[in-house]
């Protein structure tokens, strides 16, 4: 989760760029500022906390939460007034 | 190298008229304009096409080749016939493949001693593992010479068929059933080994021993051959379950095995990586010239893998059934 300055153009090209960052890394938007991203350990989560910090854009505010697949099996989401339907964590195949 | 990779996870397209893209760090699978689902890029172990009329843009194929990872594209019976490779793979690419075609027959031929090796006890832990009688492969496997003069592995698979798979069975990958599940859970092995040797820095089209003309991969063929058991345990499975065809569960089944948590010298590792380790103890054989192949070993009970450290030049020969873990097919 960010909240990014964006009055500047700097802070503006600062806060699009870490965006976009996180989505070349395969960071998923689940909200506006809220990106999500599932990994297959609890290092593999670390490690990404590692490279989060070394491309901050340099101002505001980011948060890094760790959810276990459980908790987030777990939550309930709204669309509308009407309730989505649950995610589940990937799995080793993945058909389309 | 961002930390996602590699996840192992294998992409199919099995159904008709995909069409496959990249946006950002994802790939994007649409039917009909519509989007269907998407994948992070980095995770992704192989994508396999299975389908006939799946349209993929050159974007997302250069896409996997930088990360790595191959693209299969399959005929008739899930046999693939194609395969994306990337050109460079490792940072000291150029070095490694130097040495590999500069590899001597002696040294070729003692590191093919060590793969028909590693795959006798491959099959003979397999046929432990099943309940059935592995003593002749396991001394088969001891009495594997340099360059395999004996043809110890052709006397071996006579052994082996009939007896993980039935006495009537014939290997055939253009016949349908079981040989069709083989077909397709070698595609998913053999795209896992291509990429542990593209990514080691060294050639695929340059077999150990083997110089297969009509094969764009032999050495992801000659490298796979002792991991091949932990496929035919798990079709011996399917086919003992009923299954008669490659369907979802059969699928699903056979690409789990590429991430199955394996024991192996340096830990448990998910079989993707241990092939990565693999690859790279090849690399460091050409430019050592010494062989010093790293196979897993294939153990009881549904398809663990456990390496034995340093056998020397191929030779060493007890076969090692430790059972470390019992589990090889629980979610991971």
């Amino acid at each position: 989760m960010f909240d990014l300055p964006v009055t500047t153009k700097s802070e503006r090209r600062a806060a699009a760029k870490f965006r976009l960052w996180l989505l070349d890394q395969g960071w998923e938007m689940s909200q506006f500022s809220v990106y999500l991203r599932w990994c297959a350990s609890k290092e593999q989560a670390e490690r990404w906390l590692r490279e989060i910090s070394r491309n901050l854009p340099g101002t505001g505010k980011v948060h890094v939460l760790m959810v276990t697949d459980r908790q987030f099996e777990q939550m309930t989401v709204f669309r509308g007034r009407s309730r989505a339907g649950k995610r589940p964590k990937p799995e080793q195949l993945t058909l389309f | 190298m961002p930390p996602g990779s590699p996840l192992g996870r294998v992409v199919e397209i099995a159904e008709e008229g995909r069409h496959l893209l990249k946006e950002r760090g994802f790939l994007v699978v649409e039917a009909g304009g519509e989007e269907l689902g998407r994948v992070p890029l980095d995770d992704i172990a192989a994508l396999v096409a299975t389908a006939r009329g799946t349209s993929l843009t050159t974007s997302l194929i250069a896409a996997l080749a930088e990360r790595g990872t191959p693209v299969v594209l399959c005929g008739a019976n899930f046999a693939p016939v194609a395969l994306v490779f990337p050109l460079a793979g490792h940072h000291a690419q150029q070095r490694r493949m130097e040495a590999q075609l500069a590899a001597t027959r002696p040294l070729a031929k003692r590191l093919w001693a060590q793969v028909v090796a590693a795959k006798l006890r491959a099959q003979a832990a397999a046929l432990a593992s099943a309940g059935l009688p592995s003593a002749a492969l396991a001394r088969l496997a001891r009495s594997v010479r340099s360059g395999d003069p004996e043809n110890a592995e052709a006397q071996g698979a006579r052994r082996y068929w009939p007896l993980m798979m039935g006495e009537g069975f014939r290997r055939d990958p253009s016949l349908p059933g079981a040989n069709a599940l083989l077909n397709y859970g070698y595609a998913v092995l053999r795209a896992g080994v291509a990429r542990a040797i593209c990514a080691a820095g060294l050639h695929p089209s340059l077999g150990i021993f083997h110089r297969h003309p009509h094969n764009p991969l032999p050495l992801a063929d000659d490298l796979m051959e002792p991991f091949r058991p932990l496929v035919d345990l798990e079709v011996r499975a399917l086919v003992a379950e009923g299954a008669s065809e490659v369907d979802r569960v059969a699928k699903r089944r056979l690409a789990a095995l590429l991430l199955a948590d394996v024991p192996t010298a340096f830990g448990t590792s998910p079989f993707a990586t241990a092939l990565m380790r693999c690859a790279a103890s090849l690399a460091e054989s050409y430019l050592s010239g010494v062989p010093a192949l790293e196979f897993p070993m294939l153990s009881a009970e549904g398809g663990n893998v456990i390496a034995e450290p340093d056998f020397p030049v191929g030779l060493s020969g007890h076969v090692d059934v430790r059972d470390v873990r019992s589990s090889g097919d629980d979610e991971v």
